[in-house]
């Protein structure tokens, strides 16, 4: 075939060179994201939490919805049913006492700094398998929290949009999974808080609450601990990385439930925001879902400033 | 997951048995059951092996291919995992109704493996940039018979053990245009370091305690379960709860220290068993599936 003198014959497939600029360069190109934390010089303290915005029952269709920000994460969660269960699954379903719990996690092609194939889109993309991985440890993490007991023979669904990753996405996700069942009024033993920590590289470095992306990405091991804080039973546990000691684990372990625990009262004050607001519509739904939230109502009122780190900007 | 039916009574009365630190089929809390492992079992890969665990029946296929590297591991091959569950294990896997499962596994394989540490990935490099070679590790799952992923994990292990990839090396002209060579000899392979590979432990939480290597039965009074990616020196790479439950985090902290310990011991026992395996050499007898 004779070639065409007037087209530029550049390779199949091309990538921005900017994506490995940054991976290369050193961190004072990291203003555009993770609160200017590129550049910020020095270790920073390991028990930091970025500040979070949690806001519950946002989306009118939903039967309950979150949106949650953790410094530029941001997660938008809904959730709806419970649903009688359709399709081949009824039969199976029908044999174990309890409804089931399905959970869906997407990133939006936009969410990180290369443009991910949509997982419905021709051709897939790797981002599939990433994404069921990180639905599936949302449902094993929200399984325990929900009293599925009580919803026989119904699925509920929860669907997570990471519509930015600013790190600790799967954390984030968890925690706005469990602020819109909580606000759908499924019946729960808990609420379900996420947390996540990195290591960096090198032998003697130290296990970093809430990584931002910059941070999970030069990060040696990563890890994302669910607590139901009120029970202080662990719902969740992901992590992997660079082979450590069995203590460094536990030490991580440790930090995260402490940052979970540190995260709780923000959620509190989140749903009761999202009962009174719903009040003012109809009585009887804010009747439904406040009596889980009485105790919180409690506690909330005589330490409203009970969330050290977390603050929240909208009134 | 496949799983069995189980009454309240059986169910209590494996939960008594196992705070007694003696379960239904004679063993302690963290004995493994009897291990069969043999490598070099199906000719048409560069390696395989297959791990029998109780009635967990588990083959795994190495083949390794020429590819080009990724963009962001010039210099690295890579290992592409895939679990086929079929319906020769439990009726349920019919159709489509192991790929949840088969998935799940997989994943947790590229977890563990997706590790600087657990295997020498520039070793698979041909030529930066251009060839390496991508190893397709196929794991077909025979029979189900409880803990899926430590089998799994060992069989992985095993066959990569015992994959050998021929040797190859890259001739440049004057021109500068490449070309590959294949050594004439046939025996002139690569093998792969294992040393680093982790093996994955299921610690599941019955009653207060926990066991290692828990049978279906086991695994239906179990509610959630920890697993665990141990070397064979005894550190972690990777953590995941699995199941239903919650845990505690302190049951969690000895789940993490028992997980270490147990590991060690199968790396060791394993790693016996596959020197000896290979020092047979090309004259062993085969067992195969009559056995």
């Amino acid at each position: 075939m004779p070639g065409d003198h007037r087209r530029i014959r550049g390779p199949e497939e091309s990538q921005p060179p900017s994506l490995y600029a940054l991976r290369s360069g050193p961190d004072n190109d990291g203003g555009d994201d993770d609160d200017g934390e590129g550049r910020a010089a020095g270790p920073r303290d390991p028990s930091r939490l970025r500040p979070v915005y949690a806001r519950a029952g946002l989306l009118s269709q939903a039967k309950g919805s979150a949106y949650l920000e953790a410094g530029s994460t941001k997660v938008l969660c809904a959730v709806s049913g419970p649903r009688p269960v359709e399709g081949e699954r009824a039969g199976a379903a029908a044999g174990s006492a309890g409804g089931r719990l399905l959970c869906d996690f997407r990133r939006a092609p936009f969410s990180g700094p290369r443009r991910r194939r949509p997982a419905g889109a021709a051709g897939g993309g790797g981002g599939g398998a990433e994404e069921r991985e990180l639905a599936l440890a949302m449902q094993e993490a929200l399984e325990p929290a929900v009293r599925l007991g009580r919803y026989p023979r119904a699925q509920l669904e929860v669907s997570a949009l990471l519509l930015e990753d600013g790190g600790s996405a799967l954390a984030a996700a968890l925690t706005a999974a469990a602020l819109a069942l909580a606000d759908a009024g499924v019946e729960m033993y808990d609420l379900v808080v996420g947390c996540a920590l990195s290591r960096g590289p090198g032998p003697d470095a130290a296990w970093q609450l809430d990584p931002t992306r910059r941070e999970e990405e030069r990060a040696a091991a990563g890890l994302t601990v669910a607590l139901m804080p009120v029970l202080n039973q662990v719902a969740g546990l992901l992590g992997s990385g660079e082979a450590s000691a069995t203590e460094s684990w536990a030490d991580a372990v440790r930090l995260g439930l402490e940052g979970c625990q540190r995260l709780y009262p923000v959620l509190q004050q989140c749903l009761l925001k999202a009962v009174r607001r719903r009040g003012g519509a109809s009585p009887e739904t804010a009747a439904a879902a406040a009596p889980a939230l009485a105790a919180a109502a409690d506690a909330d009122g005589e330490s409203p400033a009970a969330a050290p780190v977390a603050a929240e900007p909208v009134a | 997951m496949a799983s069995v039916a189980l009454s309240e009574a059986e169910k209590v009365y494996i939960v008594h048995g196992v705070q007694e630190d003696l379960r239904v089929d004679g063993r302690g809390c963290e004995d493994y059951r009897c291990a069969e492992v043999e490598t070099d079992v199906v000719s048409n890969t560069s390696g395989s092996a297959r791990v029998k665990l109780g009635h967990t029946d588990i083959l795994v296929g190495v083949k390794a291919e020429m590819g080009t590297p990724k963009l962001e591991r010039p210099d690295e091959g890579y290992l592409e995992f895939f679990v086929d569950c079929s319906a020769n294990a439990t009726p349920e896997f019919e159709g489509r109704g192991g790929d949840d499962l088969g998935t799940e596994i997989a994943n947790a394989l590229y977890r563990i493996f997706n590790n600087r540490g657990s295997i020498d990935l520039t070793s698979l490099c041909i030529s930066p940039r251009e060839h390496c070679w991508i190893l397709y590790v196929d794991v077909l799952l025979l029979e189900c018979g409880g803990n899926l992923f430590d089998a799994i994990s060992i069989a992985v292990k095993a066959a990569l053990f015992n994959t050998s990839i021929p040797k190859v090396r890259v001739l440049e002209d004057e021109e500068g245009s490449k070309d590959i060579e294949l050594s004439d000899d046939p025996y002139d392979c690569i093998r792969l370091n294992v040393e680093n590979v982790p093996c994955i432990i299921t610690l599941s939480k019955i009653g207060y305690r926990h066991v290692v290597d828990a049978t279906l039965q086991e695994e239906a009074c179990s509610l959630a379960s920890l697993l665990v990616s141990v070397t064979s020196k005894g550190v972690l790479t990777c953590l995941r709860k699995v199941g239903k439950g919650s845990l505690d985090p302190e049951s969690i902290f000895e789940m993490m220290e028992t997980g270490k310990r147990v590991g060690k011991v199968l790396h060791a026992s394993l790693q016996t068993i596959l020197q000896k395996e290979e020092n047979l050499g090309p004259k062993r007898q085969k067992v195969g599936f009559l056995g």
